[in-house]
Formats: structure tokens, sequence, C-alpha cells
């Protein structure tokens, strides 16, 4: 009994040593694009053309994030990007739970078209035309709560709350129902609770999705400086360097130097400094999420 | 109708037996009157859905026309099937409907076997910084954009120093640096890995969450059980995300007709033109830059009935096999 | 692949702009004697009443910032305030959901292929009443363009061009177009010799590769051929420049006769591919060049190892500013006008035309048209013209003894500065709106760029005696003098209507090239005409007669209309 402890051990050592080495691997190989993302970022933009740079900046420089800060707009961008990607989470979050636990109900008529209506809205697009006078007839061009009205349900985030609800014992439902409460009051003291753990990986999907977002501001948005988000802002610097950079008449101009400018920015530098400036708020976001998900929420015990 | 009640037939809660056996006695309105709290719940949010999702399907009817975005709806040359017929005549079309699928069912492969294991190992790890640690950086990539991430592709690929092929000449598999890029067979493969380079602790998160919910009772019993850590991932921890898993492949299986553009548009050269250009580089050469919208919505068409008809028969094949369905 | 030719020819619109400065802004609250007394009074009148003009440029672009001096200047003399909007995404996309919802600001920025899409939309609307009546500054600046200006579709004038008017002398110093490049050390070594022909050029890169394998420690790379997405013209324009003629894009125009040919499947076309076919065997031409990215490629120039490549100074004058930051100034390159043999005359130099069909155009959304083009025409007087290409006098410039305008190191170097720019220049409206080019009446150019004390000022000492080696003053001197203008270039900008089969076809052609020409490069010796052949069939597959015809029947619309 003993010996066999004892070779169980062995094998769980060199199991976890292989594990933990793996992981470091892992850890390492997904690390890297991210660290030569920021030693990019902080590199003089001309000597970045010359490639080469891998865990550090060879020409240190603040140039790049600069040109991102210069222009004042970008702080309220950020604020519109703040907002936008609270309202638009606390919103999607409750309207899809509360979807999905009306389609987790087996007994409900209406379960079936509806779940079905709702599904195949990830498999078609209407296009870009026929979604422009949609928005353009609900008045919502030009207005900021085109970022968060469109996008209120995902069909792909309602399958899978209603796969985790249906993974919450029905006795607990029951149990509820038996106490007089109604579906409304139990999705909302039952339900809403026990989803924690799937409901944070849904918040940072819609939260990371409506972040990310500047499509709807480059079609809905574009023309009212004040409801440009951060993205919108980065994607325009990125554009306009990568622009000016191909422009004989700014090349031209810079020409005129004998020595480069070390104020030059280019394209690659440019994207590197916005890449980190836009993933920040996320990854310092990231682990206040991560608690509920990862630490494991038991869903048996919590009231059994 | 017939659906409702069949659904009904299906359910095995006994709450809902109970309940099955009221409604055949009731008409579906009292029925439904029964589960007011439920349609006030849901079909406010099923009118939102059919407004902005279905109310815009009336732009297909571009795909039959000669739309012109200067003209109104109205005013535009009926043309009927014509821009099918052109797609479907288009030697380049189909290639890329072929190697639109192909990547995909690479990438769907590689990318749920991938992130399932890693979700596993994790879970395996006992120390909970190192764990939050490691799932914390395995998912940064998702955040750089395909064009920096391409470039660290290619820089790695080079035949001048490129990682990889120093690496496989020191182990002595290749004896000259390869041009991986130039040649198209090998193409298929680059972007896969690429793909699960950058989703992999993304596509992970799912997972870990599904995972986190699995009751630690269980655990114990089969430790109860003398159950090894292969034994208990095996019997435990997968069967606790399968639901999860046959969900996602079922919405997946769906996507195939969405190989992505970027990756294949950026890596992709006229050596390897064969293999790497997909549906969406063709609509947006044909169709979007062309101005020419009739012909990127026919292929938007097509691609939405297959997705549509793979997604049934996986729902289908899923229910035969007495798994968790979709629909 | 139409999108692609579409940035082309962007960029070659761009490039056509030659050594054109970019204008610098700076407010004159100086005096500014010498205009015309009219503009003066328009000025005043619209100071009158304050109005904001909504512009969509569809370029990328940054607005300036809310301080800048010169459109604070101009707020305050003509009372216009101007809000800008720039291209982010898909101008495609873009511009098809603002044609569709009818909603557009004032004016909007259109060039060749976009123009098209607003007039077929009857967005604009036509300026020559406008013009005659409110502008006679501008009148008097196209009036020897009227037949240019017109609309290929109804003979309406709706778009202003941008550039290509021309005011007294002018000198051009730096090539920014396209040209067989080689690297300075290559020319310095065999004793700077004049390189005019295809065979030439490769000997002296062979002879200098063998002489010197490496380069700082790297492998000696001796011709690079950019392919990547829309920059493909590296690899597909050489032959037609070979045979001397201008770039067209995808034909040579007969200069007698004015139709256009489809080069691509012609038998100078195969010689040029035959030499690199060769080239590369002999271990001349990067093996990675056909898989490497545009950053790679910029990397490789960069590192001061390539001898020579066929591209456009625009597209790689990053990589020789790096070079200078590295203080490698013989690493950079000098252009070549090369052809198949010396009996061929080299175009590659081209005078600048009128870029007709780019530039500000009035839509239908503009409330006060008149107001609009009262602006436009005080801008083009010369008061202004100073204002937007040099600044403001003393702040940004000052004028020498001879009257001269000079500036100090310090104030060349903050044009380089982006953020400086968007504080103390009104760059996008000197940039896009009707501009003087050449040199104002005191004999100053309109721009620094032009300036030639301000291009020598710019010269290393290399380049100096570089240049003095071969007897030349300026880069291009290396390449043809520009002959007339024929009425059928530029060729590429003729529109080819978006999703017609000229335009389908035009894409198809580009995809054929781009896959088949690296193969037959890359090819064994003894494969190459087999690849060829194969590449040929393709191409004929391809409706390149629809696309024939509709350049065609576009040249001689323009030798109808153009005199």
């Amino acid at each position: 009994m003993n010996i066999k402890r004892k070779q169980l051990k062995i094998e769980d050592v060199l199991f976890n040593t292989f594990n933990a080495a793996f992981m470091l691997v892992l850890a390492i190989v997904t690390l890297y694009p991210f660290i030569n993302t920021i030693a990019v970022s902080f590199n003089d933009g001309l000597d970045t053309i010359r490639g080469g740079i891998y865990l550090w900046p060879r020409i240190f420089s603040l140039q790049n994030y600069k040109a991102v800060f210069f222009s004042g707009t970008v702080y309220n961008a950020f604020f519109v990007s703040i907002a936008r990607t609270v309202l638009s989470t606390v919103l999607n979050l409750f309207l899809t739970t509360m979807l999905s636990y009306t389609l987790s109900r087996k007994e409900y008529v209406l379960r079936k078209p509806i779940t079905i209506i709702c599904v195949l809205t990830m498999y078609f697009n209407a296009g870009l035309i026929p979604n422009y006078f949609l928005i353009k007839g609900l008045g919502l061009l030009n207005n900021f709560w085109v970022y968060v009205i469109p996008t209120l349900i995902s069909a792909f985030n309602m399958v899978v709350i209603r796969t985790y609800i249906c993974s919450i014992p029905e006795s607990l439902i029951e149990s509820a129902r038996i106490d007089g409460a109604g579906d409304f009051r139990i999705f909302l003291k039952v339900i809403f609770p026990l989803c924690k753990p799937c409901l944070a990986t849904i918040a940072l999907f819609v939260a990371v999705g409506s972040w990310n977002a500047w499509f709807d501001t480059f079609i809905y948005c574009s023309s009212k400086q004040e409801l440009s988000t951060l993205q919108y802002e980065l994607m325009k610097l990125l554009s306009s360097t990568s622009n000016a950079n191909a422009n004989p008449a700014m090349a031209a101009g810079v020409g005129a130097n004998s020595q480069a400018s070390s104020s030059l920015v280019t394209p690659l530098s440019i994207r590197a400094a916005i890449t980190i400036v836009a993933a920040m708020p996320i990854i310092v976001v990231y682990p206040f999420l991560q608690k509920y998900f990862i630490v494991g929420l038991n869903v048996g015990s919590v009231k059994e | 109708m017939a659906n409702n009640i069949s659904a009904l037939n299906n359910n095995k809660s006994p709450s809902a037996q109970v309940q099955l056996q009221a409604s055949l006695k009731t008409s579906k309105w009292s029925l439904l009157k029964n589960q007011k709290q439920l349609v006030f719940m849901s079909v406010p949010l099923l009118i939102y859905i059919l407004l902005f999702s279905y109310a815009p399907i009336w732009g297909w009817l571009m795909a039959f026309q000669n739309y012109k975005p200067a003209k109104s709806f109205f005013n535009q040359k009926w043309v009927g099937l014509q821009q099918f017929e052109y797609l479907f005549k288009d030697e380049a079309f189909i290639r890329d409907f072929v190697n639109t699928l192909c990547m995909s069912v690479i990438n769907l492969v590689l990318s749920f076997v991938t992130a399932i294991i890693l979700a596993l190992l994790l879970n395996e790890i006992k120390n909970m910084f190192f764990k939050r640690t490691i799932q914390t950086i395995s998912y940064l990539p998702h955040f750089l954009s395909w064009i920096i991430v391409c470039g660290i592709v290619s820089t790695c690929l080079s035949t001048e120093g490129g990682i990889v092929n120093e690496v496989l000449m020191a182990l002595g598999i290749i004896d000259s640096p390869v041009l991986w890029l130039s040649e198209g067979k090998y193409f298929w493969g680059i972007v896969g890995a690429a793909n699960v380079w950058k989703e992999l602790g993304w596509n992970t998160i799912i997972y870990i969450a599904a995972i986190a919910s699995i009751d630690p009772a269980q655990y114990e019993a089969a430790e109860m059980d003398g159950a090894g850590r292969f034994r208990k991932m095996w019997n435990v921890t997968l069967p606790g995300i399968k639901s999860t898993i046959i969900i996602l492949l079922i919405m997946n299986i769906g996507r195939v007709m969405d190989a992505g553009f970027e990756i294949q548009y950026i890596l992709g050269n006229g050596l390897v033109s064969d293999w790497s250009e997909t549906i969406d580089i063709y609509v947006l050469k044909y169709g979007i830059k062309q101005f020419n919208y009739s012909l990127a919505t026919a292929a938007g068409i097509i691609r939405s009935v297959i997705s549509i008809v793979l997604l049934f028969a996986a729902n289908f094949v899923a229910k035969k096999l007495g798994e968790e369905r979709l629909i | 692949m139409l999108g692609k030719k579409r940035l082309v020819s962007l960029c070659l619109a761009l490039a056509m702009m030659g050594s054109v400065m970019a204008g610098c802004g700076g407010a004159s609250e100086s005096k500014d004697s010498g205009t015309a007394p009219t503009t003066t009074a328009d000025s005043k009148d619209a100071a009158l009443d304050p109005i904001e003009i909504s512009f969509f440029i569809s370029d990328p672009g940054q607005a300036p910032t809310a301080d800048n001096k010169i459109y604070k200047l101009i707020k305050e003399k003509l009372g216009v305030t101007c809000k800008f909007e720039f291209l982010v995404g898909d101008k495609d996309q873009k511009i098809g959901v603002m044609v569709a919802g009818g909603d557009y600001p004032d004016v909007v920025f259109v060039d060749t292929f976009t123009n098209p899409k607003f007039t077929g939309a009857g967005a604009l609307i036509p300026l020559e009443d406008l013009i005659a009546k409110n502008a006679p500054n501008l009148q008097k600046h196209y009036e020897p363009y009227k037949n240019k200006v017109k609309d290929s579709n109804d003979g309406h004038f709706y778009v202003m061009p941008d550039y290509g008017v021309y005011y007294n002398d002018y000198q051009t110093n730096i090539w920014q177009g396209a040209a067989f490049w080689i690297q300075k050390a290559v020319l310095a070594d065999a004793g700077y010799p004049q390189v005019k022909t295809l065979d030439q050029y490769f000997d002296l890169i062979e002879k200098y590769q063998a002489k010197y394998p490496e380069i700082d420690g790297q492998k000696t790379i001796g011709f690079e051929v950019l392919s990547d997405g829309w920059r493909d013209f590296c690899l597909k324009n050489p032959p037609e420049h070979l045979i001397g003629h201008p770039n067209d894009g995808q034909v040579v125009v007969d200069p007698d006769t004015n139709v256009a040919e489809f080069f691509w499947d012609k038998d100078y076309a195969k010689t040029y591919y035959k030499k690199l076919n060769d080239m590369y065997n002999k271990g001349l031409i990067d093996p990675e060049t056909f898989t490497m990215n545009y950053d790679q490629y910029m990397a490789k120039l960069s590192s001061g190892r390539v001898l020579g490549t066929f591209d456009q100074f625009w597209n790689f004058s990053n990589a020789d500013l790096t070079l200078k930051q590295q203080n490698k100034i013989e690493r950079t390159w000098a252009p070549c006008a090369i052809t198949l043999d010396e009996s061929i005359q080299p175009y590659y130099q081209d005078r600048n035309v009128l870029n007709v069909n780019t530039g500000f155009a009035i839509t239908t959304s503009c409330e006060n048209p008149e107001r609009v083009i009262k602006f436009f025409d005080t801008l083009v007087t010369e008061e202004w013209q100073r204002i937007l290409g040099w600044g403001i006098e003393g702040e940004d410039y000052s004028v020498d003894s001879n009257g001269e305008f000079v500036r100090t190191p310090e104030q060349r170097k903050n044009y380089d500065d982006q953020s400086w720019r968007l504080q103390n220049m009104a760059y996008t409206l000197w940039y896009y709106a009707p501009k003087m080019e050449g040199s104002f009446a005191d004999g100053n150019a309109c721009t620094p760029g032009f300036q030639p004390k301000e291009f020598y000022a710019s010269l290393s000492d290399y380049d100096k005696n570089f240049l003095k080696q071969y007897g030349y003053e300026t880069w291009t001197q290396f390449l043809n003098e520009a002959p007339e203008n024929r009425i059928s270039y530029p060729a590429w900008g003729i529109d080819l209507v978006d999703g017609s089969a000229a335009s389908m076809a035009n894409t198809k052609i580009g995809e054929v090239g781009t896959k088949f020409l690296p193969k037959a490069i890359l090819s064994k010796p003894a494969d190459f005409d087999k690849v060829w052949d194969e590449y040929v069939t393709e191409l004929h597959k391809c409706d390149i007669q629809a696309y024939l015809d509709r350049m065609n029947d576009q040249l001689k619309w323009r030798a109808e209309n153009w005199k």
C-alpha cells in the first residue's frame, strides 16, 4: 500500500514538473510578442524600420507615446470608450442572462422558436447599407446610444449562459418556486448570483468587444468628434501616420533635412504604442474578473 | 405548434413532465398565460432581435440587383440570379471557397483541441498564483492585431536567422533554410499555428470557467474510488465541461465559412495565392472594392445558407447521439 | 486587383507632386502687400458673417489642434472655421454609406476613383457659373485648363484640381517617382559611370556583389523586387520604362496614334523577367523577395546591404532616412533611367500634369456655396499661399537682404515634427485646396522644398561630392529631361467604372501577374519559357479586350476634349 502511494507520488512529481515546464514555455511563447511590442513602442521610430528589435528598445524614445497623447482628443475619447464599455457590459449581461434563463426553461412554450431566431442571427449579416439605413431610421446616427443599443443581446453569449444555467441543479429553482417566487424573481435572486463564473467570462467578452470596437464609430459617428472612441482615435493616428509616410510631399519635407529627424514617427512604432495604450485598461481590469472564473465557485455547495 | 409539443416531449425533468401532462389538456394560450413572466422577460427581447437582426434582411434583395449606392433601392436594375451565376462560374471563387473551408476546419480542430488541453493542464496546477499568472499571460496575444502577429511570424520563418529554420537546422531536420512562406503546402499549417498562438489563451477562458463550476465533491468521490490524476480528468473534468464543448462545437461548425481574412491577406503572396485566398478576400476584391455590393451580398447569402445547413446538421447529429443540443 | 490599383494610383498621383514641399503654415499678422485689392475686399466681406465649413477628406489624416495658429488667423481674417473629417477605415465602405444615405458635408475631397461615385449620385454641384460669378482668382487659376477640368460624362466642372497649376519658374531637386535605384557606393566603386541599360545596371551590381559579398557583416543583396499587396508596381511596371514609356499603369500608349497596348505579355516584358530569372539563378536576387512584406523590405533596405531595387522613391524614403540616421550615406541610392538598349530614349521623369478629377468639390448639402467658393478664391491668392506654404514671416522663415526666403535649421526641423505641424501649419488646407506651385512674383518658390538654397542646405558632404563627380546639381539630373506631356499621360488615371467588365478584368489581370511573375523569376533557367507560356495563357483567359476598349475609349475622349 505504502509502496503504491509512493509510486503515485513519483508520477505526480513527474507530471507536475512537466506541466510546469510546459506552462513556462507557453508563457514565454505568448509573452514574447507582447514584450516585443512594448520594446518597439519605446524605440525610435526611424530606427525601428531596421528591424531586429526583440526584448529591449535599441534607441529609447518616448516620441510614439508623445504622438498618441499629443492630440487632446484622446482623453475625451477615452471617457467615451469607458462609458460605452460599462453601459454595454452591464445591459448586455443583464438582458442576455434574462433571455438565457427563459430559454433554459424547458416548459416554456416559445422556447424553441425564440432560440432558433436568436441563434440564427450569428450566421447572417444583412450588410452594411441596410444596417446603416436602420440606424439612420432609428435616429441613432451621431448618437451615443448607437454604441450600446445595437449590441444589447448576443446570441453566442446567450447560448453559453444558457448552457451554464442548465447545469444548475433544478432543485434550487424548484425550492424557490415552492417559496412562491415567480420566474423573474428566480432569475434575479437565484440564477443571476449563481452564474458568476460564467458571467465573469461573458463580461470579459462583451467588454473587450465593446472596448475594441471602432467600426461603429467609423460608420455611424465619425462626423461628431465628441463621440469619438479611443480605438477610433488610435486608428486615425495610425492611418494618418501610414499615409504621411507614403506621402511624397511629406517625405520631401522631411528630405529637406540631411540629418533624419528624431521626431519622425513611423507606422511600425505607432502601431506598437497604440496597441499597448489600447490593451492596458483591459489588462488592468482583467484580474478582477479572472478571480471569479479561475478560483472556482462551487455551485452545488452554495445552497445545499 | 408541433415543434413546441415535441420540445416538451423531449423534456426529462420531472417538474416539466407534470406541466407537460397539464399542457396536453389545456390550450397553448392558457399555457402561455401561466408563463406570463417568461413571456414578459423574453418577448420584448425577441422583438429587439427581429428589429436589429432581421429587419435589415431586405438588403439581401440586392443580390438580385445590380445595386449602385447612388440610386434609391427601388430604382435599381434587377438582374435575377446573375450575381450567383458569376460566382459559381468563377474559378477563383470556387478555389477561395475550398480554401476557406479547409483552413477553417484546420483552425477549428486545432483551436478546440489545444484550448481544451490547456484548460485541463491549467486545472492541474495547484499553486494559485502560478496558475493565474500563466493564464493571464497566455491570453495577451489576443490583444495584438494580426498585422503585429504576422510581422513576428514572418520574422520567425525568415531564411536569414529566423528561429524556426535555426532550430530545425540545429536538430538536423533540414539541411538548409526553408522558405516557408513561398510554398502553398505549408500555408494552411502556418495559418493554423499562428491562430493557435494568438487565440489559445483566449479560447481557454470559457473552458476554465466551465471547469470552475464542477462540484469538488465529484473529485473527492473519484479519489475515494482510487482514481488517479488522468482518471479524474477523464471521468470528472471532461464530462463536467462536455456540454460546453459540444455547444461550442456546434456553434463553430456553423462558422466554417468564416476563415477570417486578415492573416491570409497579410501573410499571403503571389506564390501561395492558390492556397491563401479566402472568400473574404474575394469579396473584398471583387465586391467592396468594386462598389459591387450585389456581388458581395450574393457571396454573403451563399455563406449564410451553408452555415445554417451545417448548423442544423451538427445539431441533428448531436441530438441523435443523445448529446447536448444547441436548439 | 482594383483596390490595390487604386491605392497605387493614388500614391502615384501623390508621387507626381515630385519635390513639392510640404507646405508649412504660419499666420501672417504681417502686412504682405502686393496682393490684388479685390481679394482684400473679399476677405473683409467674408469676415462679416462667421461660417463653419465641414470637410470630408477621403484620405487618412489628423485634424489640426484647436489652437492651431494658421486656422486661428483664417478665422480672424476670413471668418471661416474649418471642420475636418478624415478617412479612417476603408474608403469604399465609408463613401458607400455616405452616398447611399445622401448625408454629405459641405465640401468633399475626391480623387479619380471616388469622383464618379459622387457625381454618379448627383452629390456635387457644378462650379463653372459659381466661379465665374464669385471667384475671379480661381477663374484665372484654371483658365488655361478649362477643358481639362470638365467631367467626362456631362461636361460640367465639379472638382477643383488640387495641384498641377504652375506659376513662373521652378526647379525640382529630388526625384520622388519611379526609377531603377542603385546604391551610391556601387557607382563610386566603379568610378562614377553613366548607367544607361539594363545589362549595364546588373553588371555593376554583379561585380560589386562579387567584390563585397558582405556588407557590415551581413550578406550583400543584389536586387530586391517588392510584390507586397498594392505595392506590386515594383514587380509589374519596369517593362514599360525599359522601352522608353512613362508610367501609364498596365499599358503603353503609342504617342502618334494615341492607342493603348497591354504590355504584360509582350516580348520586351519577357526580356526583362528573363533577365531577372538569370539574375536570380546567379544569386543576385534575394530569395525572400517575394515572400517578404513591406516592413521586411524596408528593414532590408535600411540595413544598407541592398544594392538595387526598382521602386518609387516615396515608397522607400524612410529607409533612405534611416540610413542617413545611421550615417551610412554611401548606402543610399541614386536613380538610374535605364532602358533595354541605348537606342531607346528613357522616360522616367515626367512633367507635372494637372491632377484632373482630384481635389475639393462642393456638395448639394452645402447651404452657402458662394461663401465656400469665395473662401477658396481668397486662399489661392499670393498673400494666403505664402502663409500656407511658408508660414509667418519672422516665425517660420525670414527674408534675407536679397529678398530671398530662408529658414534656420531650427525652423527646418520643426517641419519634421508631426505634432508641431498640427499646431502651426494649415497643411490640410494647403495640400488639398487649389494652390499655386512654382514661384511667386518675387522669385521665391511657393514652398520651401522648391527653394534651391533650401535644397543645398540639406545635402551632406558625401552627397555634395557625389553630385560633383557627375557634374550635377540635383538628383533629377540623373534622369531624362522631362518631355512635353502626352495627352494620354497618365493613362492610369482613367476611370474603369466600378464593377464593369473592364474593371473586373483589370483585377483578374493583376492577380495573374502577382501569381505567375514571381514563379517565372524563381524558376530554373530551363523552365522559364514553360512558366512564361503558362502565364501568357492565363493572362489571355482574362477579358483584356474589355479593359483595353475602355482605356482607348477614354483616350479618344481626351483627344477630342482636351485641346
